[in-house]
């Protein structure tokens, strides 16, 4: 089982979802983040009064998928967070040791 | 508490009590056990406990002189279904073995028949002594009944603690205060929390009893010290049966005693009440109104009263009020003063209270905006007009959001509750900017209309009445509170803009790509003005902040602010704004009309895809010319021209439509020198999606007319250039070799990154001559530059550019050395021509 990890543009979260949606991801979960990569913070200045921008604003996608399901969800993420500017995100897998569904005791694949 | 079947060989006064407490449960479907059942329940567990008492002390048996008592509720003679049996054992020291005796004997068959017991075992001196260090051991004794035994030893507990109590019942008072705070801290307020805890919550069971604590401590009724007013009593009264009716049934439904009723068992406890749903408020919705009803009455109470100390003494002289006119200037006067009203003016008040809605008068108008100005004091000026019943009859369309829960993950209070927070966060923004907030402090600094702010604020969610689509309703119901109230047109202008765009600033900035300009340029055409813009910001902080803690989080305020400041910066340029806005819409719409007999759909997608530079640029007759060239989908290597003749005679209009791509507008203007065509302006467009519209005055750059086979001449070029096939590179060379520089103006480069959010600004003045915007544009693709916009013009000798670049990334080039770089290249380019390589 993996463990897949993106960080995307908040406003390309709707696609992300409807992607996953449309190649049957059922369960995911995001978080809104901050922070920065090669896109930095900077300052910015409105009539007049500055201040300082030191995170960007993203959205963190996790799902947790089989391991023949993987290259599947990573490209169908790719494709919708991409716009090709900077700032698009990063996409990374991780194995997922275990898994386990709370309510059931599920174990291992059944539970994803 | 626990009804049901007794354990086989249970007493028999466990075994009969039992009993009956299943049939007063069946009695009654779940919701309507009452302060009346409640006291059935305590008479019923009273007589079991005397018969248990009188067995544990069989006569002939030498007993302990002992007193049984109830405490708390039981001790009130009321106990809820589920709610604890509180028994405290007096007796007088002198027989600990015979005591455990008798408590054994009383506590076990309770025990062992499954009821919660809470007992105290002791003497009337330790009574005392624990009631003088805990208040919930004082309160207890307060409510302390005698059940059997012997009599004085209560009074020896009651009495002297009593005693103490009554040389500073003010102390006493405060000890309340005190407890009262600490309940709201930890349990929150039954007056507005969509899972309210109805016994220790602000507003419940607990506040309500207090007053009856205090009365005890007084000795007196509140009333005649002018503590409560007769109408309070009656709502304290109404509150507590409510109040045990639906702890009852939570009781009863959950079979457990829990006090915080889960919205989970809403929809369940509602029916059992008897709430149905209607057509705008669902049974679980108005179960929670009237939790919601009662408990902000009493929480009031319990403020003015029990935490606020209010006066105590000989009543007052009535106050006496003609109108609801002067009723609304004296609690405008209080508001101002930031004090509470007397309870002989809130009798006043309570008098002139019509049954009907009131009529806005200028009187009444002048004295309600002056509470909204009152700073502190005007969120109490406005809790006095609710709790009066007021503020419904002044404004009718409040009775739909009053106590309505809102049931989604963010909101946490009632939508009216909400919406008076709002209120109050703007109002201190505009009194006192959050010196953290540079945004804000500026926002404020530049609000000329603070009524309409304070209006917008306080209406914003006035539509959420369960109608759906809150913003549209409260639009519509916005426009119709503020006719009413006939304030100025521009106060009544901004607070309307504010209630039909709350949603503008927060769902663009969370949901839409900041990075599109035409987006930024789209919301300012929406705003028009800074002041509105800044008015949209403090409303947007002012809802999140009221709304609950998880709303108003650095991640929304990043993206908020960046779209309020690009917003801003498009108005400081003067790209958008009241006039630019109005001559956009009336351009989009005489496009529109112009392409009426056109697929209606087809020709929104158009105007949404073109860019807004386009359409403040193009007149629309050209445009609707256009439409057939650009709006149709093109693939990637489709290639689109069209060609007609210009406004003057000899020039030609060229558009150019293709994918985007670096290089593409080098090609174009190489194809057309090469085709042996002059650019006299051009105009660069690119699509959100990608799409290249080039537009282009182009003259036969040796002949006056243009015939077909020199645009076939450039078709086939651009075609060939584009599909990789030919290097115009080195045929422009071979063709600039054939004609003299004309030389003279020098060449001028100038980048600029002030002028755009999105993209950096490059302008260039040269002398025309052959191939100069090849040249150019071919210098910015070797860069790896993307050309979004451009702007080519022609004046007699010479030309000047300007072009809208980004780097491969989207970014502007804010590297010094880069930019050094790209303007030296574009001068070494255009001053010197270059030789063809060899071969």
């Amino acid at each position: 089982m993996k463990l897949i990890t993106a960080i995307v543009k908040p406003h390309r979260i709707e696609e992300v979802k409807e992607a996953l949606r449309d190649i049957g991801v059922n369960g995911l979960t995001t978080t809104d983040v901050e922070g920065f990569g090669r896109q930095r913070g900077h300052t910015e200045v409105y009539r007049g009064a500055e201040y300082q921008v030191d995170f960007v604003p993203k959205v963190k996608v996790e799902v947790l998928v089989a391991e023949d399901e993987a290259q599947g969800v990573i490209d169908a993420i790719e494709k919708a967070a991409r716009t090709g500017k900077i700032g698009d995100g990063k996409i990374w897998v991780t194995e997922a040791e275990q898994v386990i569904r709370i309510r059931t005791g599920e174990r291992g694949p059944d539970a994803l | 508490m626990n009804a049901g079947d007794a354990p086989a060989g249970a007493p028999v006064p466990i075994v009969r009590l039992k009993d009956e407490l299943a049939s007063l449960e069946r009695a009654y479907s779940p919701g309507h056990h009452g302060l009346w059942s409640a006291r059935r329940r305590s008479h019923l567990v009273d007589t079991a406990l005397v018969d248990l008492y009188r067995a544990a002390n069989p006569p002939g048996e030498r007993a302990p002189r002992t007193a049984l008592v109830s405490l708390g509720g039981y001790g009130r003679g009321a106990l809820s279904p589920r709610s604890d049996i509180d028994l405290l054992l007096l007796h007088d020291g002198a027989d600990p073995a015979g005591v455990a005796v008798l408590i054994e004997r009383l506590l076990y068959p309770l025990w062992d028949a499954g009821f919660t017991v809470g007992h105290a075992v002791r003497t009337p001196e330790d009574t005392v002594q624990l009631a003088a260090e805990r208040l919930d051991a004082a309160t207890a004794v307060l409510d302390a009944r005698l059940l059997a035994g012997d009599g004085d030893l209560l009074a020896a507990a009651f009495e002297p603690m009593l005693l103490r109590m009554r040389e500073d019942p003010d102390a006493f008072r405060e000890a309340l205060a005190g407890d009262a705070r600490d309940r709201r801290a930890r349990f929150g307020s039954a007056a507005y929390l969509l899972e309210p805890e109805l016994k220790e919550g602000g507003g419940g069971l607990r506040d309500i009893h207090a007053f009856g604590w205090l009365q005890t401590v007084r000795g007196r009724p509140l009333e005649e010290d002018g503590m409560l007013r007769p109408a309070e009593r009656e709502q304290l009264a109404a509150a507590e049966e409510f109040l045990t009716r639906a702890r009852s049934a939570l009781h009863l439904e959950s079979g457990r005693r829990i006090d915080r009723l889960f919205r989970e068992q809403q929809s369940d406890i509602a029916n059992a009440m008897g709430f149905r749903d209607e057509p705008r408020l669902m049974a679980e919705d108005g179960l929670m109104r009237a939790v919601f009803e009662h408990a902000r009455l009493v929480d009031a109470l319990t403020d003015d009263v029990i935490i606020g100390g209010r006066r105590s003494g000989p009543p007052p002289d009535p106050v006496e009020l003609p109108d609801a006119g002067e009723a609304l200037a004296l609690i405008a006067e209080a508001a101002e003063a930031e004090r509470p009203l007397s309870t002989a003016e809130l009798d006043a008040v309570e008098r002139i209270v019509p049954a009907n809605e009131i009529g806005w008068s200028t009187t009444i108008r002048d004295a309600f905006l002056r509470i909204l100005r009152a700073g502190r004091g005007a969120t109490q000026g406005l809790h006095t007009l609710d709790r009066m019943g007021l503020l419904v009859r002044l404004i009718p369309e409040w009775a739909e959001v009053r106590c309505r829960p809102q049931r989604d993950p963010y909101h946490r209070y009632t939508v009216d509750v909400h919406l008076l927070r709002a209120f109050e966060r703007m109002s201190e923004a505009l009194a006192a900017p959050d010196a953290d907030d540079p945004l804000a402090a500026v926002a404020a600094g530049h609000v000329q209309e603070r009524d309409g702010m304070l209006l917008g604020a306080l209406l914003h969610d006035i539509g959420k009445n369960g109608e759906g689509g809150h913003v549209v309703v409260g639009d519509r119901l916005a426009a119709t509170i503020l006719a009413r109230m006939d304030v100025d047109e521009t106060t009544g202008a901004l607070a309307r803009f504010m209630v039909a765009e709350h949603l503008l600033v927060p769902d663009t900035a969370t949901r839409r790509d900041l990075g599109d300009d035409d987006l930024i340029l789209d919301v300012a055409a929406r705003v028009e003005t800074p002041e509105r813009l800044g008015a949209l910001y403090l409303l947007a902080k002012a809802d999140a902040l009221a709304t609950g803690p998880a709303a108003w989080t650095p991640w929304r305020q990043a993206l908020i602010r960046e779209l309020v400041t690009k917003v801003q910066r498009v108005f400081d340029r003067g790209e958008m704004g009241v006039e630019v806005a109005e001559r956009l819409a009336d351009a989009i719409d005489e496009v529109r009309e112009l392409l009426r007999h056109e697929p209606a759909a087809a020709v929104e997608r158009f105007i949404l895809r073109m860019p807004r530079s386009y359409f403040l640029s193009t007149p629309p007759a050209q445009i609707a010319r256009h439409y057939a060239t650009i709006a149709p989908d093109l693939g990637r290597q489709d290639v689109r021209t069209s060609t007609r003749e210009g406004g003057r005679s000899g020039t030609y209009e060229l558009v150019v439509v293709a994918a985007d791509r670096p290089g593409l507008l080098s090609w174009i203007a190489g194809a057309l020198s090469l085709a042996g065509l002059s650019i006299l302006t051009a105009q660069v467009f690119t699509t959100e999606d990608g799409v290249a519209a080039d537009l282009f005055e182009v003259e036969g750059a040796f002949e006056a007319a243009v015939g077909e086979e020199r645009w076939r001449e450039f078709r086939s070029l651009l075609r060939t250039a584009i599909d990789g096939r030919v290097s115009l590179e080195h045929r422009m060379a071979e063709k600039r070799r054939h004609y003299p520089e004309r030389g003279g103006t020098p060449v001028t480069v100038a980048v600029d990154n002030e002028a755009s959010d999105f993209f950096t600004v490059i302008e260039i003045g040269a002398p025309d001559r052959i191939g100069l915007l090849y040249d150019i544009t071919r210098t910015l693709s070797d860069m790896e530059l993307d050309v979004h916009l451009a702007k080519v013009a022609t004046y007699t000798d010479r030309v000047i550019d300007s072009f809208y670049v980004r780097d491969p990334l989207g970014r502007k080039l804010e590297d010094p050395p880069l930019i050094a770089t790209v303007e030296s290249a574009l001068r070494a380019r255009l001053t010197v021509v270059p030789e063809p390589s060899a071969g």
